[in-house]
């Protein structure tokens, strides 16, 4: 099964696999989620969205669509 | 006064990296907020003494994370770089990073020092160095990024005095660029581009491409060129994404061996906080709860300094009747312009009251943890969790509520909360409902506890919210608008409020409302102070005409007066506007008098009461509840001959007030930030519909 | 002279409103709808 970032626990570390070019916005690189990157999931707001994670460093919120658009590995 | 020598810096950086405190710090009270010409952008700019004789004029761009732009006020800053011939072109660029999330923060630091413009590293927030265990190597650190570094502390000035010395001194900086990008990306493509454009620095022909929109001060060849390249879009996607990985690299090489972080002496307070504040149960509760002490703190506090000034400019205005010779000016003054300003003056304490506790919790952090908990509930109405705080915002006043929307990055979300946002329960409606309630509600007490007439008040507020969030939901569906984006909000580590901040805050969002709302009120009640003191004819002889009807000889002077004003007021040029659209108010259960008071709320929904007791003829310097109340309480319907203000009507008006769109002001604001007419008048309209119905039905059904 | 007075600011009054809701400002067509791209 595919994971992505919306299958992690709460506590949770991986390391970013992959994001899809033409899914994925500019933006959320810059943020610092790039590939290769260790992503950690700090807490899921109620119906898992939005999803608030640690990655390089930056704390950041995001919507549950786009972190399964995020592939990780372990 | 402008100078030559006069140094123009551009102070940019992430949101949270306390680039406003240092912007305060540099400028004090010497910033003007303005408007950039035709966005509704503001403009922050201030001077900063650098020595004796020369000074900096400080532009404070708006926080972005990039310098590829994913908002209207991101746009802003990519515009104002690359941009030369611009006003604002800066001399000298200082770059805001802190020290918690330099490795983000430095992106656009590198993106910056490729456009090749002086730029000054400033790292903040240093005071909290020690506890967080980092270590910075300040040398290596400048040697490996080509620049001038200032290691400083917003809050606690420090590196302040250093800061103004290396801005300075600006023209000793280096502007090479850091680590050649370009050519690890596609050595042939960029070659390409720097032939096409060999008047710009690459990395702004690259910014040129990359971009959707049309750069202006481009000639019509540039802007060919510029096209063409943006043919190839899968290509252009592709290198940026590659852009930014090796931005990231080289960010990395360079902080490792000049930045070391000692984990274990960081302390893990924002671990528990964010456990308990985005908590399932406990976050929502907590979120409640403050919300309540927020409103019960604007009801308590605001009262008293609310009476000072309604007390207040009632003693100007009939202090300035005194002094100043009779005439119409005089009256204009007294009875329209004192009366006008102390409209809008007498909001102050509960907006501000508002932003301060706003502001509070932007500056500790908490913001963002109710965005995080709200967006997943805000999104089946429409809107973002970004909506929750302008939708807050909205029960001080709907105008600076309504610019807090800028920050919502869906078009059509946005859209939809600057649409609804007028239905909250703005402080203008609540002397309206306070003495429609004092006069049709019992004051008595339920189950015990309960007050009768606060209970109304709530539930008028509860009503604003769920029209509020059934529109959201009515156009969320209705509208066909495209709008993909990117929802990421950082969830910054919580700070101590800066005092300084908040008050500079709460002063510039205070400042929109009196001179949005405050110009336009003033206006309109110079426009209906003219039209209730001045009418045809019949007006002009309405002494003569009373005088005559009169049967009983010995009535008083008093009564007499009395008797010749209704008459006037009837005659004039309001009342013969009022008695046109009586027609169309009575099925609402209004007569033309109350037509008059509907009329005159559209300078502002508070002037109704004023505007009553100009009406009932109340003495003007007795405008207190008490007597305009017992005024309005002994009003008969000469058509039913019970009270005019019934239960009935009543109900009638207050529904009317909750949904009818009488702000001018507002409608002005939702011009300017949808640049279009489409959509005030869609707010008009439809609100307007939605008030007379209601008020209509509940007439109706209560007669 | 007072009426005069009155019929000045009137004035201003009636065109400054005039100003800001019949006078079409200039927009800026870049982005209306979010920069997302």
């Amino acid at each position: 099964m595919i994971k992505t970032i919306a299958n992690l626990q709460i506590g949770e570390k991986a390391f970013i696999e992959k994001l899809c070019l033409d899914n994925i916005p500019l933006k959320l690189l810059e943020m610092g989620c790039l590939p290769g990157i260790e992503v950690q999931l700090i807490q899921k707001a109620p119906m898992q969205d939005p999803l608030y994670i640690k990655v390089n460093g930056s704390h950041l919120a995001i919507r549950r669509e786009t972190a399964e658009k995020i592939t990780i590995i372990k | 006064m402008k100078n030559n020598k006069d140094v123009k810096v551009a102070l940019i950086g992430n949101p949270n990296t306390g680039k406003t405190s240092l912007f305060n710090q540099l400028t004090g009270l010497k910033q003007k907020v303005g408007n950039y010409p035709g966005i509704t952008v503001e403009k922050k700019l201030g001077i900063c003494k650098l020595n004796d004789s020369v000074k900096a004029e400080v532009t404070d761009l708006p926080g972005t994370y990039s310098i590829n732009p994913t908002s209207l006020d991101e746009t802003l800053v990519l515009d104002t770089l690359l941009n030369e011939k611009n006003n604002s072109f800066p001399d000298v660029v200082v770059v805001v990073v802190e020290i918690e999330n330099i490795k983000r923060n430095l992106l656009l630091f590198t993106q910056i020092k490729d456009l090749k413009i002086p730029t000054i590293l400033v790292i903040n927030m240093i005071d909290q160095m020690k506890r967080k265990g980092i270590d910075i190597n300040v040398n290596e650190l400048e040697e490996k990024l080509n620049t001038k570094i200032v290691l400083a502390s917003a809050r606690k000035n420090v590196g302040i005095e250093e800061l103004k010395e290396v801005i300075l001194d600006y023209k000793k900086l280096d502007t090479t660029s850091i680590g050649k990008i370009t050519d690890k990306i596609d050595k042939e493509y960029f070659t390409k581009l720097k032939n096409a454009f060999p008047e710009f620095t690459l990395y702004k022909s690259w910014l040129l491409i990359t971009q959707n929109n049309e750069f202006e001060f481009l000639n019509d060849n540039q802007k060919k060129l510029v096209l063409k390249f943006r043919e190839d879009l899968g290509c252009i996607k592709r290198y940026q994404h590659k852009e930014t990985i090796f931005r990231y690299q080289i960010i990395n090489n360079v902080l490792k061996s000049s930045f070391k972080i000692d984990k274990s002496k960081a302390s893990d307070l924002r671990g528990i906080l964010d456990r308990i504040l985005t908590h399932k149960i406990f976050g929502y509760v907590i979120f409640a709860l403050i919300l309540l002490f927020i409103f019960q703190g604007i009801f308590d506090w605001a009262t008293y300094p609310m009476d000072i000034i309604d007390g207040a400019f009632a003693s100007l205005s009939s202090w300035t009747k005194s002094i100043l010779p009779p005439g119409t000016f005089t009256n204009l003054l007294a009875e329209g312009i004192v009366p006008g300003i102390g409209g809008v003056v007498i909001f102050i304490p509960q907006i501000a009251i508002l932003f301060t506790f706003i502001s509070i919790l932007e500056e500790t952090g908490y913001m963002s943890r109710v965005v995080f908990l709200m967006d997943k509930i805000m999104r089946k109405f429409g809107m973002s969790g970004k909506s929750v705080i302008p939708l807050i915002s909205g029960t001080a006043c709907s105008i600076p509520a309504i610019m807090a929307s800028r920050n919502i990055s869906s078009w059509k979300e946005r859209l939809i909360t600057i649409l609804v946002i007028p239905f909250t329960t703005c402080s203008a409606r609540l002397p309206v409902y306070a003495i429609l309630i004092a006069l049709i509600i019992p004051d008595k007490r339920v189950l015990g506890i309960l007050n009768l007439q606060g209970l109304t008040m709530m539930a008028l507020y509860l009503l604003g919210f769920t029209a509020a969030i059934f529109s959201a939901i009515l156009l969320n569906a209705v509208l066909k608008i495209e709008s993909k984006s990117l929802f990421v909000i950082e969830m910054p580590n919580y700070k101590i409020p800066s005092l300084k901040n908040i008050f500079y805050e709460v002063v510039e969002k205070t400042k929109a409302f009196v001179f949005g709302a405050g110009k336009i009120i003033l206006a309109i009640s110079i426009v209906l102070w003219f039209l209730a003191s001045n009418g045809p004819s019949t007006f002009k002889n309405s002494e003569q005409i009373v005088t005559s009807k009169i049967e009983n000889a010995n009535l008083s002077e008093d009564i007499l007066q009395k008797k010749v004003a209704s008459f006037k007021l009837e005659h004039s040029y309001i009342g013969y506007m009022g008695k046109s659209i009586e027609p169309m108010i009575k099925p609402m259960g209004y007569d033309w008098k109350i037509g008059i008071a509907l009329i005159s709320s559209f300078a502002a929904r508070e002037v109704f009461v004023g505007a009553l007791a100009t009406i009932y003829n109340v003495d003007n310097d007795a405008e207190n509840s008490g007597t305009i109340k017992e005024r309005m309480a002994a009003e008969v319907n000469p058509n039913t001959g019970k009270s005019r203000f019934d239960f009935p009507t009543g109900i009638s008006l207050l529904l009317f007030y909750a949904f009818a769109m009488q702000c001018i002001g507002t409608l002005a604001i939702v011009k300017r930030e949808t640049n279009s007419w489409k959509w005030p008048i869609l707010q008009l309209v439809g609100m307007g519909i939605l008030a007379y119905v209601s008020a209509v039905l509940a007439f109706n059904i209560f007669s | 002279m007072q009426d005069i007075l009155t019929y000045i600011v009137l004035g201003l009054a009636i065109g400054f409103l005039v100003k800001k809701y019949i006078f079409k400002t200039k927009n800026n067509d870049k982005c209306d709808t979010d920069c997302g791209c």
